[in-house]
């Protein structure tokens, strides 16, 4: 059995990646299954998605904890959690970055294709949603399934869901994926522990389903978590605003959905950058294209 | 103390009013409504200083009593049936969030086959909710009940919710004779509520977020635990009442003439009075019948009931309500308990959707189990009182 584990979040498609590797797989006759867990978060939050292929019939339906291939859909994540945890030694990873692979340390020395699946995504898809175009960089880097199985599993799944032009382009960038990523050996260095974990006793649970703010074995709980908790970090585009063309109208104001945008005494707004997360409605909704979206996050 | 001949309804109302209930958020049910308005009585005449929310829906009722005694008050309530229903999704955050609510529910059968009348099968529909259950016999049970219900409900050992079951019109529109104690008296039994955890804008709480995988199974195992070691609460709670009060129940469960009974029925509500004098018209004949009487449903009396059984050859099982396809619910749990005890167990359906158990069904009962004695064949579950065969 090959195990795989994705790593992403939420809005990459890392669900749809597992979705679409697991098909691929059954395309080729063998047997196939794939599920996410994720939490109550939103776009942007850490999430996780699972594929397992075999020749029999797979009756396991827990989560993959030794996998095979990792795949990290947002290189932002390996600073945050241990993603490489429990990856085979002979195991392979994939990762989504401008860097190559021996710049990459992702804790355990393995074979390693990267791939700058977000250029990729933008150029075909007008969009960071980088799920197809990681596809092509896994089908370069292992013998799992074909490319040509991968395109047409993106077809199917694709095609249904958005329709042909949509499949044609996320065929397309995978296609690119698999010509531009790099193979090599990357870094085995960073120790693979999780930094922060609060895993108490069902007695020292506190008792009420309630918590007052403080900090439990370095985790952030009760009121107030956000303020540690960035949101602004998983940003990919930045707000610009162009002060001289606002005509103080507020609608970007009234709309950001994470609150950010501050108002100021005279109307003119400013971005709170720590929580943006670069959805870029506040520049949809303005009226004198007074802000743009510039490609980048910035800390 | 004084005497009164009053409903219920009426006796659980005094209840809460001289336990000094602060809120009161409720909606009107039939067979609940004299409680509710006794109580709204009570307010207007100043004779109780609380506050009384009328809701839009027993959804309503129970999140206002939730943010209420999470705001650190005690907190009343009553419904049926139907409500009771409604209040479900709001029921199960109330005993993992601790909140000492006490509830009356008046037994209403839950529809369809609607109707106003008694039936178990709305309150046993709670009985995995983590609320504290129990059934009443008689009019000042159902009071004495409520004024423990409070004590039990917030000793700081326990901190869960307490839904008080009495039947709906046998016991909610019957008058019959109740010592009403004093507000001084209840005063001194009846410590002030101190509560646990309170919102307070002073000292900000997330209450009630999602709760990750990692987290939600020792709460679940820590609420388990909470009301395993209810039981406990519940045996001194009862010592303590009868030293202030003079009456006494037995905690989880009663027993009567049990001393040397070879069978027996186990009842819960106002069935068990009949029991008591068929019982009594047995042991006239020479028969050894004896009675328990289930006085908690959660916690479950698993150890009582073994203690209570094992000297026995027969016993019967009295609901009020069916487990589709599955007998009783107090049936099931009674035979799960009994699994090592050699004593063969039955099941008796009655009463469904009101209909009047009389002296004749009790000991058609009674000698089904007596029947069992002697290794007669008996049906697993009998239907008392139903037209036509059992299949």
């Amino acid at each position: 059995m090959f195990e795989v584990r994705f790593h992403g979040r939420g809005g990459q498609g890392a669900v749809m990646a597992a979705q679409t590797l697991a098909e691929a797989a059954v395309i080729e006759g063998r047997h196939a299954h794939a599920f996410p867990f994720f939490g109550a978060e939103r776009r942007g939050a850490p999430v996780m998605a699972f594929a397992r292929i075999d020749d029999e019939k797979i009756s396991i339906k827990s989560q993959v904890y030794e996998p095979d291939l990792l795949v990290v859909l947002d290189e932002s994540l390996i600073d945050i959690e241990p993603v490489a945890r429990g990856l085979k030694k002979d195991g392979k990873a994939v990762v989504n970055t401008r860097k190559s692979p021996q710049e990459i340390d992702l804790g355990v020395e393995v074979e390693c294709a990267t791939v700058n699946a977000n250029a990729i995504a933008l150029e075909f898809l007008k969009a960071p949603i980088v799920n197809t175009a990681i596809l092509g960089a896994v089908a370069r880097i292992t013998d799992l399934v074909s490319i040509g199985s991968m395109k047409q599993a993106i077809e199917n799944r694709f095609g249904e869901k958005f329709g042909e032009a949509a499949a044609r382009i996320n065929i397309g960038a995978a296609e690119a994926a698999y010509e531009q990523a790099s193979v090599g050996l990357c870094q085995g260095r960073r120790p693979l522990v999780i930094k922060r974990e609060w895993l108490p006793d069902w007695r020292d649970i506190p008792i009420g389903n309630s918590l007052s703010a403080g900090i439990k074995d370095g985790v952030m709980v009760g009121p107030g978590g956000a303020r540690q908790n960035l949101t602004g970090s998983w940003r990919m585009q930045t707000p610009h605003y162009d002060q001289e063309k606002c005509v103080r109208c507020l609608r970007c104001w009234f709309t950001c959905p994470e609150g950010c945008i501050k108002r100021e005494d005279d109307d003119h707004v400013r971005w709170d950058l720590n929580y943006c997360k670069g959805c870029g409605i506040c520049s949809q909704v303005c009226p004198v294209t007074a802000i743009d979206m510039i490609k980048g996050g910035s800390r | 103390m004084k005497v009164r001949v009053i409903s219920a309804d009426h006796a659980v109302a005094y209840a809460a009013k001289i336990a000094r209930t602060e809120v009161i958020p409720s909606f009107p049910i039939t067979p609940q409504t004299l409680i509710v308005e006794q109580l709204a009585e009570f307010i207007s005449n100043g004779e109780l200083d609380a506050d009384f929310i009328p809701a839009d829906s027993e959804h309503s009722v129970m999140s206002i009593a939730i943010g209420a005694s999470a705001g650190g008050v005690r907190v009343f309530t009553a419904t049926s049936s139907q409500g009771l229903a409604l209040m479900h999704e709001m029921l199960y955050c109330v005993p993992q969030n601790r909140l000492p609510i006490v509830m009356a529910n008046v037994n209403r059968s839950l529809g369809a086959a609607s109707g106003i009348w008694v039936e178990y099968n709305d309150s046993m529909a709670e009985r995995d909710s983590g609320w504290l259950q129990l059934y009443v016999e008689d009019n000042q049970e159902a009071l004495d009940a409520t004024l423990m219900a409070f004590r039990l409900a917030e000793d700081r050992r326990v901190l869960l919710p307490v839904m008080i079951c009495l039947d709906g019109f046998i016991l909610s529109h019957t008058v019959e004779k109740v010592e009403l104690p004093e507000q001084e008296e209840m005063d001194n039994f009846l410590p002030k509520y101190d509560p646990l955890n309170i919102l307070d804008p002073a000292d900000p709480k997330v209450i009630n977020p999602i709760i990750p995988p990692e987290y939600a199974m020792e709460m679940r195992y820590q609420l388990d635990r909470a009301i395993e070691h209810s039981r406990e609460v519940i045996v001194e709670v009862e010592k303590e009442f009868a030293k202030a009060f003079g009456r006494s129940y037995g905690g989880l469960i009663d027993t009567y003439r049990m001393e040397d009974a070879k069978f027996a029925m186990l009842t819960l509500g106002t069935a068990t009075g009949l029991a008591r004098r068929t019982v009594d018209e047995m042991r006239a004949e020479g028969k050894k019948a004896g009675l328990i009487k289930l006085r908690f449903m959660r916690p479950f009396p698993f150890k009582e009931l073994c203690e209570a059984t094992k000297d026995l050859k027969s016993l019967g099982v009295f609901d009020r309500s069916v487990s589709f396809n599955g007998g009783g619910p107090v049936h099931t749990e009674v035979a799960a308990s009994l699994c090592n005890v050699p004593v063969t167990v039955t099941g008796h359906i009655a009463g469904i959707g009101g209909r009047d158990i009389t002296p004749r069904h009790m000991r058609d009962m009674y000698d089904l189990v007596e029947k069992a004695t002697k290794g007669e064949d008996v049906r697993k579950v009998t239907w008392h009182g139903l037209r036509g065969d059992m299949e």
